[in-house]
């Protein structure tokens, strides 16, 4: 049965180091199982393979899949599977009552070889005081030897060896055990996958990952899913025909043991731009940075991965409260007081930073399309109903019908697109703290809100939100009856950056109807870090939606921006609470349209049917 | 148009050339014009042993070794960057360089950025020696990347983090403005280091164009700011 579980919620069992080690006992000796025939290139042949800054293996293959291996003058007898693409041979063995295995592809054609060698219970600490914690035993870790088959010949003075040849690249996988998946190499060091078999609403979820050239046709790949299973997934990719070969190793949701070699066919579904200098050609991996990083580069295993629920302080649902009572602030100015207070001159920026604060640097300014206007909006299916009186430009009052009452409050506008109205405030007085960032099209009196919320069933401090469609009633302006703004799935498959300033920029990846992803760009434009979250899509207009997401398990703030891809332009709203109370905030982006990816044939209800 | 590169390169070589004949003593007397020729050659020499010495201190700064740019100073030096006064190799230097300097990438050479190269009425390259060879002073211009982390709690900030980033950088430029004394075994140590910085622009490497930025000068001491200086200038 598929997952329906929301992103990043799983509460994994913690496997101990004794749990994972009799399960792997079950398979040390058999190897991995396969749904395709197994290949028989090794059968009866030895091998050594030596590697740059890693062991040196000798391999004795037997006829019945059985394997002996010799490390550093220690042998040992184990099963092994094996599947052959083109010229590169796979295979994948474990090492008994040692908890790791290695995943090798050796070229037989040019005798390079590349080696993972793979772990579990590491025992790894990660992050700093006072937020250090201990990587999952159930986690696979790997590290990654380039290296050659020894023939007695001089060693070959160029090895496999990482590359951007997949950054941008898009692929939709089946393999013969039923299992597809649409992959989207969005970064040098992530994958952004849906496995449309496993979950029910085709989230997308970030992992870690490696990319090696083998040749120009070859990529030898891997993912592992760090904060979602800890399962390993690699595999070798032929980009002419398309097809794979790997394997997939570790504990699923279910605590199974999943240790098996597959194949797969697939297509290529889009390539989108990767904006290093044409020289840069990724050798150098994202656990490596130039600068002091966690992950020391030289640590074995080493590899980003951005962990942000391992240090997101946990609040309940009365400490936030307690926390938006104490201070509610939108766009700066404190809220609770309904004479309005002059903001206050913006916060100095400490000393040593740079003027002005480039949080909001590239944002579309406010507006006045609202001032002096009276109106209601009026939401379907006895959603709320609100009376507007807008007296300035940061001003306005309003009423809600379950309460009949007046207030004033601090708001911020923006003209999205032409007479098209973008605003929030705060909504007063509401436990848990809530807001509304509205939509109001003066054309045709269409409003769609999103109505949000401090707290979620796992989190006080992360935030709630949901659209709801209406009309506006005002002078002049004749609203549908039946026509509403829609949820769309349009946008599935763009790519946009957004820079938010000269400093902050990420490329959003809206990879299925309801999730997205974000990367970052190194400092040499590279794509890397990534993370994501749920998300919807509004239709306002043609070339003109609401994108809004919660970065769920992650920080819980809220970011709900207009976008309009005619302008290649966004403006919107943040959302967000802690301990420091509850915040509405401005934010917004240059665009740049970085590709498509033509996957939303994959999604749907009546793909499901 | 004169290059960066050719306009530092300018600089350099005024200074190493022409440095000696126009070195001055503290009393104002030309090293050249000094009667005696041995006090004149042991002038020469000290002030050769300052250059290399602030050659090792830019040098070790560009290479990010802040706990080496933290060992050319005196016990009780000053350092005085961006309206601060950091107080102390042990506290306050040791406070600028191995935490601010080094969160905020700050510190590496920059080729200055385009249009903002220091003008000919600024380009001091001079180190002025004592007649008893115990003190100096010197100026030599400066072209760094200055920069301060994110102060944001975003989940963009975090990731950068992780990639060694993070950080909002830009381009300075100005003089080191430097008094040297010898320590007990007779090695030159810094005894106090003044930023004048003159210029400041929004530019990296790569960019085709800068624009000039203001920078806030510090408000707060340490430790209300835990990278702050000991005193506001």
């Amino acid at each position: 049965m598929a997952m329906r579980i929301p992103m990043h919620r799983f509460a994994y069992t913690k496997l101990t180091r004794d749990q994972i080690g009799t399960r792997l006992k079950a398979v040390e000796g058999t190897g991995p199982k396969s749904a395709s025939a197994f290949s028989n290139v090794l059968g009866g042949k030895s091998l050594k393979i030596v590697t740059r800054d890693g062991p040196t293996l000798e391999y004795r293959f037997a006829a019945n899949r059985k394997l002996t291996l010799t490390e550093g003058g220690r042998q040992s007898t184990a099963g092994y599977g094996e599947l052959t693409l083109n010229d590169i041979v796979f295979f994948s063995h474990l090492i008994p009552g040692e908890q790791k295995g290695y995943n090798i592809y050796v070229d037989q054609k040019t005798n390079l070889a590349t080696v993972f060698e793979v772990w579990l219970s590491s025992g790894i600490r990660q992050g700093r005081a006072p937020n250090e914690y201990t990587l999952d035993d159930r986690e696979v870790q790997r590290q990654i030897y380039f290296g050659y088959v020894d023939t007695g010949k001089p060693a070959p003075a160029k090895l496999h060896d990482y590359t951007n040849r997949m950054t941008g690249k898009g692929i939709h996988w089946k393999q013969d055990n039923g299992i597809e998946t649409v992959e989207l190499y969005e970064s040098i060091a992530n994958t952004y996958f849906v496995e449309l078999t496993r979950h029910a609403d085709d989230l997308g979820f970030v992992s870690t990952s490696d990319y090696v050239l083998a040749d120009d046709r070859t990529i030898i790949y891997n993912r592992t899913e760090c904060e979602f299973s800890g399962i390993h997934t690699t595999f070798v990719c032929d980009l002419y025909g398309v097809k794979q070969a790997g394997a997939r190793f570790g504990f699923n949701e279910k605590d199974e043991l999943e240790y098996y070699l597959f194949r797969g066919d697939g297509n290529v579904v889009g390539q989108i731009a990767y904006l290093e200098n044409f020289d840069d050609h990724g050798v150098r991996p994202m656990f490596a940075p130039a600068a002091p990083a966690p992950v020391a580069s030289a640590a074995k295993g080493a590899r980003y991965s951005y962990r942000p629920v391992r240090t997101f302080t946990h609040m309940t649902d009365e400490e936030m409260q307690k926390a938006a009572d104490a201070r509610t602030a939108a766009f700066g100015v404190p809220v609770g007081t309904s004479n309005g207070p002059a903001a206050p001159a913006p916060a100095a920026a400490p000393g040593g930073a740079p003027l002005p604060p480039q949080s909001t640097g590239n944002n579309l300014p406010f507006s006045d399309i609202l001032v002096g206007r009276n109106f209601t909006l009026r939401y379907d299916h006895g959603g709320p109903v609100r009376d507007y009186r807008v007296k300035s430009k940061t001003r306005l009052e309003y009423r809600d019908h379950r309460d009949n009452k007046w207030r004033e409050t601090e708001y911020r506008a923006y003209e999205g697109d032409d007479n098209l109205a973008w605003f929030a405030h705060i909504l007063e007085d509401t436990s848990p703290r809530a807001c509304t960032m509205v939509a109001l099209d003066l054309t045709n009196g269409l409003v769609t809100s999103i109505e949000s919320h401090m707290g979620t069933p796992w989190y006080g401090n992360e935030t709630t939100y949901r659209p709801v469609f209406g009309v506006c009633e005002m002078e002049g302006l004749a609203a549908p009856m039946y026509v509403r703004h829609e949820l769309t799935d349009e946008l599935v498959g763009h790519c946009f950056s957004w820079s938010y300033s000269d400093q902050t920029t990420s490329m959003h990846v809206y990879g299925s109807p309801h999730s997205m992803s974000w990367v970052i760009f190194t400092g040499a434009q590279q794509m890397g870090a990534a993370w994501c979250s749920p998300c919807i899509f509004v239709k306002l207009r043609p070339g003109v939606y609401i994108f809004c997401q919660n970065e769920e398990a992650c920080n819980g703030n809220q970011m709900t921006e207009l976008l309009n891809t005619k302008a290649s332009h966004d403006c919107g709203f943040t959302f967000n609470g802690s301990a420091r109370g509850c915040n509405l905030g401005v934010t917004g982006a240059i665009g740049r349209h970085i590709g498509h990816f033509d996957i939303n044939r994959f999604y749907g209800p009546m793909r499901r049917a | 148009m004169t290059t960066p590169n050719s306009r530092r390169s300018f600089i350099r070589k005024l200074g190493a050339g022409a440095s000696a004949a126009v070195a001055a003593v503290a009393s104002g007397k030309p090293v050249s014009a000094m009667a005696d020729p041995a006090q004149r050659a042991a002038m020469l020499e000290e002030e050769l042993k300052l250059r290399s010495l602030h050659q090792r201190f830019e040098q070790a700064l560009d290479k990010g070794l802040h706990d080496e740019v933290i060992g050319m100073f005196a016990d009780d030096a000053r350092v005085v960057f961006n309206g601060g006064i950091f107080i102390g190799r042990e506290h306050g230097v040791s406070r600028l360089y191995r935490d601010r300097f080094a969160a905020g990438k700050t510190g590496g050479r920059m080729e200055a950025a385009p249009g903002f190269e220091l003008g000919a009425d600024q380009q001091r390259d001079r180190v002025e020696v004592s007649p008893d060879c115990k003190t100096a002073q010197a100026e030599f211009p400066y072209s760094i990347q200055v920069g301060v982390p994110f102060e944001t709690e975003s989940s963009l900030a975090a990731m950068a983090r992780l990639h060694g980033e993070g950080v909002r950088t830009w381009w300075e430029g100005g003089l080191y403005r430097l008094n040297y004394r010898r320590d007990a075994a007779g090695n030159w140590q810094i005894s106090r280091l003044e930023y004048d910085t003159l210029s400041r622009a929004d530019w990296r490497t790569g960019k085709r164009y800068a624009q000039p930025i203001e920078v806030v000068r510090f408000t707060a001491g340490y430790p209300q700011d835990v990278h702050g200086p000991d005193a506001l200038a």
